[in-house]
């Protein structure tokens, strides 16, 4: 039940190539997140799907229908820009009423939309107000309740937070969260905050220099990062470059500097291989632990959070290593020498 | 130094332009038909002396009839082509706007010579539409200059963020675009204004005695006899620069307040 399609869009401003063979299919009613670095073509993707950039080459489809050449004013696509972008010269109430306007919806139908909307973003005190008279988060549920009044297929946001700080941000991320609930509307939100894109995401796109990476869930995101750009972008990792082979029974044997295990390979085949160990997943002891697989190693240094403490190693091999730790009983101290271990079944061959 | 660059333009800006007016003004109200001081005593005769000798009103009547004629189609050319040339790439919009401001750097005794001969040529030279036409050559430039600069100063993204609402070019035109450019159009609207009510140049080569603008007679009078309904003309007319003025820093604290 795929609402909107994109089909190896490919763009180039001049002779730079910003977008390279994007694709991706985003079903009706998800919430989806373009996570990736400063540069990585995110606004130049939520530009295209808005209508305000041209593709050089690819489609888009909207319910099977063709959209690519469609001008930003017949996509019917809300728009929430990171500069909230309200009219300075309009109240409250004529921003949010201006979409129904356009359309031509009876007075009375206008005023009891903009009513409806005001109490979905709770700011029904506020709607005679002028937007040079709210603050930063008040303008931007203004904006919000605007590109969402007359029900778009899809709402776009453009980093609808990064102005903000960090309090309000969480509440209204929980919010938007909530209005996506209670709407059912399709949204494409766009941010290089990576907790943001997890907490309220059904699926993320992570973007690198033009390309999708991996289009996921954020759970298969970071346990099964699909390529190292992603496993080093979503949280922290630690990754050893190896060799993967496979014995006559069939069964996978991972090999790096100083570890050589057996797992779970799925059908990947044998060569060249990366292994990813999330820190939280490597256990610091005084002595090798069983069924595990063992590094001996240096602990370089701590920082200590009260729940737990973050640990630097040096592994034998001089590679550096990062692991959590329990804190409870005060944390190692620098110098010492540990057994860092993680199980088989935790490791991620990525890919 | 910045005090002593603060201080020193105050004073060169009293010495040289208010202490003069400020000596003058007062002969306004002198009872003396000579402009000398001290003065010997205070009346209103000469602003009666204003009102009732010919052509000293019709003239103040000539000089709104053109100036309103101007800013009217200054508004008209200077505002079509600020938002004309908004339109264009970077290259056209340099070249474009080099040509809509050119009038401003061409001497107005060149102008008033050429639209005099040319006016002249054409046979409806002296008019109230040449004086119009001319002034507003002069006067479209500075209207095109406010409204480019608040269309420049405008938000580009509310523009996009009316058209992903569905508004169409025409409706994000007169919705946004131009009310938040309006004051710009009032800016523009007073310097037209104020450039045709005071401009001598062009009006001395193209005024005939039935259209005479009211700094051609002020400068006419000059000429013949210095009497004080000359200052109280000059007093009438900087009332009215003040008034401007003070519309001009409205609007500005306006804009700023947004
Ligand atoms: N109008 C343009 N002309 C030329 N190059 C452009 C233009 N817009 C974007 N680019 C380039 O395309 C690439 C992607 O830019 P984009 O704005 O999409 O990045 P982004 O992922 O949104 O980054 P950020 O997180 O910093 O907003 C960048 O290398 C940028 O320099
Ligand atoms: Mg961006």
């Amino acid at each position: 039940m795929t609402s909107l399609e994109i089909r190896k869009i490919d763009k180039f401003y001049g002779v730079h190539q910003a977008l390279f063979d994007v694709s991706l299919s985003i079903g009706k009613g998800e919430f989806v997140t373009l996570l990736g670095p400063s540069g990585s073509g995110k606004t130049t993707l939520l530009k295209i799907l808005a209508g305000f950039e041209t593709v050089s080459g690819g489609e888009i489809t909207l319910d099977g229908r063709n959209i690519t050449e469609l001008k930003p004013e017949a996509r019917n696509f809300g728009l929430v820009f990171q500069g909230y972008a309200l009219f300075p010269h309009m109240t409250v109430r004529e921003n949010i009423a201006y979409p129904l306007k356009v359309r031509r919806m009876p007075r009375d139908a206008v005023a009891t939309r903009v009513r409806e909307m005001l109490d979905l973003v709770q700011l029904a005190r506020f709607i005679d107000r002028k937007p040079s008279e709210l603050s930063g988060g008040q303008q931007q549920r203004v904006a919000l309740a605007r590109a969402l009044a007359f029900r778009p297929d899809v709402l776009l946001l453009d980093e609808p937070m990064s102005a903000l700080d960090k309090k309000l941000r969480v509440d209204l991320q929980e919010e938007l969260r909530q209005i996506h609930q209670t709407l059912g509307t399709t949204f494409i939100n766009v941010t290089h905050d990576q907790e943001e894109a997890m907490h309220m995401s059904d699926r993320i796109a992570v973007m690198n220099h033009g390309r999708i990476e991996q289009f996921d869930t954020a759970f298969a995101l970071y346990r099964h990062p699909g390529a190292r750009f992603v496993a080093e972008f979503i949280g922290k990792s630690n990754i050893f470059p190896g060799e993967l082979t496979r014995e006559d029974g069939g069964s996978a044997i991972f090999r790096a500097e100083g570890m050589e295990m057996r797992l779970d390979a799925g059908s990947r085949t044998p060569g060249a291989a990366d292994l990813m160990v999330r820190p939280e997943d490597v256990l610091l002891g005084t002595a090798p632990a069983a069924g595990r697989v063992n590094l001996p190693a240096e602990v370089l240094g701590s920082t200590y959070s009260g729940d737990r403490a973050l640990y630097a190693l040096k592994l034998a091999s001089g590679r550096a290593l990062s692991a959590y730790g329990a804190a409870r009983s005060g944390v190692h101290p620098e110098g010492a020498q540990v057994f860092a271990s993680f199980s088989p079944e935790d490791a991620t061959l990525i890919g | 130094m910045s005090k002593v660059v603060y201080w020193v333009s105050l004073s060169f800006a009293f010495f040289f332009l208010a202490a003069p007016l400020l000596i003058v003004l007062p002969l306004a109200f002198n009872d003396s038909s000579f402009l000398t001081y001290p003065m010997e005593g205070f009346t209103f005769r000469w602003f009666g002396v204003f009102f009732d000798t010919p052509p000293w009103l019709s003239s103040l009547a000539n000089s709104f009839k053109v100036a309103l004629g101007t800013t009217l189609a200054a508004l008209l050319i200077g505002g079509l082509a600020a938002m004309g040339v908004m339109l264009l790439g970077r290259w056209g919009r340099i070249v474009m706007s080099a040509l809509f401001v050119s009038p401003l750097v061409i001497p107005s005794v060149v102008l008033g010579v050429a639209m005099a001969y040319a006016f002249g040529r054409a046979g409806w030279g002296g008019g109230y539409l040449s004086l119009v036409f001319a002034h507003t050559i002069l006067a479209a430039p500075l209207v095109f200059l406010a409204v480019t600069t608040s269309l420049m100063g405008l938000d580009p993204e509310l523009d996009r963020a009316a058209a992903s609402m569905g508004a169409s070019r025409w409706r994000r035109f007169h919705t946004v675009t131009l009310p938040l450019a309006m004051p710009g159009f009032a800016t523009g609207a007073l310097f037209a204004f104020i450039t045709s009510f005071d401009e001598v140049v062009v009006a001395l080569f193209l005024s005939t005695p039935q259209t005479q603008t009211l700094p051609i007679t002020l400068f006419s009078s000059l000429r013949d006899r210095l009497e004080p309904t000359i200052v109280v003309v000059a007093l009438l007319l900087s009332i009215v620069s003040c008034l401007f003025i003070l519309a001009l820093n409205r609007l500005q604290r306006r804009g700023a307040g947004r």
